[in-house]
């Protein structure tokens, strides 16, 4: 597949600047039809799609959510607004968005506004630079994961923020939880993105996919991927470690103070977060778009295909996430805190050894003899 | 020695088993949820309909001792003033002071003819005033859905109690479609009570509740405790409506064939 979303935005935007140019005299149609300007349309028209395009999927993975907690629950989820309650979240979106914004008296203004609006925004960033199929993304950058990572990591300073401005007990307990937990680990998913480094050889999210044509990383890697995909269950804040806003105790820890939009900046990007936590352990441990050859390759060649199964991957991983909060109680902070600096970083810097020795051995291809990682 | 010891419920001995246990758990939920869903989707979907009444009964269709778990729900009241004497009692018997006798059209200038009237706002739907009433006019259906958007439209004249005696809301709402060979009303003496139930809402009086002697049980027999009457019809004045069937709390009567 050659094409790429923002070759299809520059074109678009070529016609569009074509078209409206014809109307005008000749200098301003020059200037219209610059590749300059062409391209700098180009880009907006990217981000657009790009942000819609991740908007409705974070509206769609909520409802999703939703529909199998019910399941888990013995309910049936949102049922009436659209077709099987696929709209109630554009609903609930629209009620939140007509509800006044209250600051509280005491609050920093300055931090209390800032905070959510940083978070989202940082969060939304990244969707430019997780690659969702070959040329799916702003461009092949050789340092995309580091990028993702590091802006990835932001969020905990813009929730301590809003948690310090809210100028309440409650938020500010649960700002410093979410601070000591997000930091606690991120440490072992840096080493477990270290592993994947070392097998890889590329910090670039495009070449560790392409990487991954002939065995998914998850086989060779697995203990790397547990990390991972703890370390980013607490990144994410969900069940069993959403100790930041337990509402039993802390009443939604870090959002008490927040209503209206700014919790609904908060409650969206929490999901956004969710997504791109998907996407990344797709793109790490589970081949990205590619297929193992088993598949028939007419499943595998039609259009988009690289999206369809990389969404589907991505949904799939979204679903164990969802299995895991019907199951699994809440944690301690204690509990959390040990096993983050005590269990996971002796565990993700033995998974460095694995990876390590793995390369030097060169026994690697072994695991593209197994059925189910393809080769 | 060891009976006295209480056994401990056993405790995952690994760490990964208290994470696998609950998952499995919630695993094997989600599945018999998905197959057959505890909720029904209300409006859409009843209690009453067909398709749930072996799902939701207590014991599930056993009719011995207990039915459906609406076959004694208490909703809004059904009067028929006509056979109302204006005795007071229901008034009487109500705990929460609800009803009121108000006049009705049908007695003579000096002896008004009152019926009750009902106030859903304070009304406990016990049934005392269903018991107390000497006619059987006063009745109570398995109507619930009662909600209206203003206060005063929670009391109920009697007028209105006779238009839900009109409408025919039988104790059992689910009308039992007759078998197009069978054409005979058939008795289970063993299930009847002698409620008297069938008797009572006869459109056509063909049912007569006749003494019996009580029966002694064999053994190994399931028998209804009490047995004073039993509903005997008389095959030529009956229409065959079916409205004896519905309303039979203990489900002992059913369409058959007369040998």
């Amino acid at each position: 597949m050659t094409t790429s979303l923002l070759s299809v935005s520059i074109a678009l935007s070529s016609v569009l600047l074509s078209g409206v140019g014809s109307i005008f005299p000749a200098p301003i149609q020059g200037g219209l039809t610059n590749g300059n300007t062409i391209d700098a349309l180009g880009i907006l028209i990217f981000g657009v799609i790009l942000l819609a395009a991740s908007m409705l999927n974070t509206i769609f993975l909520i409802w999703w959510e939703r529909k199998l907690l019910g399941r888990f629950m013995d309910r049936r989820g949102a049922m009436h607004v659209g077709y099987a309650g696929l709209l109630q979240n554009f609903a609930d979106g629209f009620k939140l968005f007509r509800k006044d914004t209250v600051r509280p008296r005491d609050a920093d203004s300055m931090g209390f506004f800032v905070g959510p609006t940083a978070y989202l925004v940082t969060s939304l960033v990244i969707f430019a630079i997780l690659p969702i199929s070959t040329g799916w993304n702003s461009g092949n950058l050789p340092l995309s994961l580091l990028l993702a990572i590091t802006i990835f990591s932001f969020a905990p300073l813009f929730i301590f923020i809003s948690a310090w401005s809210s100028n309440n007990k409650y938020s500010l307990i649960g700002g410093m939880r979410s601070a000591a937990q997000m930091i606690a680990y991120e440490v072992p998913i840096l080493l477990a993105i270290v592993a994947v480094v070392i097998v890889s050889g590329t910090f670039s999210l495009d070449t560790i996919v392409t990487e991954q044509q002939n065995y998914w990383y998850w086989g060779p890697l697995f203990l790397a991927m547990v990390v991972f995909v703890a370390g980013m269950l607490a990144e994410m804040e969900r069940i069993p470690f959403d100790l930041p806003e337990a509402e039993a105790e802390l009443v939604e820890g870090w959002n008490t103070e927040y209503g209206g939009m700014m919790f609904a900046y908060f409650m969206l990007t929490d999901y956004v977060r969710v997504l791109l936590g998907c996407f990344l352990i797709v793109l790490l441990f589970l081949g990205g778009w590619t297929m193992p050859s088993w598949v028939p390759s007419a499943w595998t060649s039609f259009p988009l295909a690289g999206i369809f199964w990389f969404m589907l991957k991505a949904y799939a991983v979204f679903t164990v996430f969802v299995w895991i909060r019907a199951s699994l109680p809440r944690v301690r902070t204690d509990q959390l805190l040990r096993v983050g600096w005590n269990r996971m970083i002796p565990l993700s810097l033995v998974s460095i050894v694995l990876a390590a020795g793995l390369v030097l051995a060169k026994c690697l291809p072994v695991f593209g003899c197994l059925p189910n990682l393809g080769g | 020695m060891a009976g006295a010891q209480v056994e401990e419920k056993t405790k995952p001995s690994r760490s990964i088993l208290w994470v696998a246990r609950p998952m499995l758990t919630a695993a094997r939920q989600f599945g018999r949820s998905l197959l057959r869903p505890s909720t029904i989707v209300y409006p859409f979907e009843r209690l009453e309909d067909p398709k749930f009444r072996d799902r939701v009964g207590i014991g599930s269709g056993r009719p011995i001792g207990v039915g459906h778990i609406w076959d004694n729900y208490r909703g809004v009241h059904a009067l028929n003033i006509a056979t109302c004497i204006s005795c007071n009692l229901c008034a009487f018997s109500c705990p929460d002071l609800c009803i009121d006798m108000v006049t009705v059209p049908g007695g003579d200038p000096k002896h008004p003819k009152k019926s009750p009237q009902i106030d859903y706002g304070k009304c406990s739907y016990c049934g005392f005033c269903s018991d107390a009433c000497p006619e059987g006019c006063l009745t109570m259906t398995t109507r619930y859905e009662l909600s209206v958007t203003k206060r005063a439209e929670m009391v109920y004249s009697p007028q209105k109690l006779q238009e839900v005696f009109e409408r025919k809301l039988p104790m059992n709402p689910v009308r039992v479609e007759r078998p197009a060979n069978e054409d005979a009303i058939l008795l289970e003496p063993l299930l009847c009570i002698g409620c008297n139930a069938c008797a009572r809402d006869c459109p056509t009086n063909c049912i007569t509740m006749l003494d019996i002697p009580k029966v002694e049980p064999k053994p190994g027999e399931k028998v209804a405790k009490r047995i004073w009457k039993e509903p005997v019809v008389n095959d030529s004045d009956c229409v065959r409506c079916g409205t004896c069937i519905s309303v039979c709390p203990k489900e002992c009567l059913f369409w058959g064939i007369r040998t």
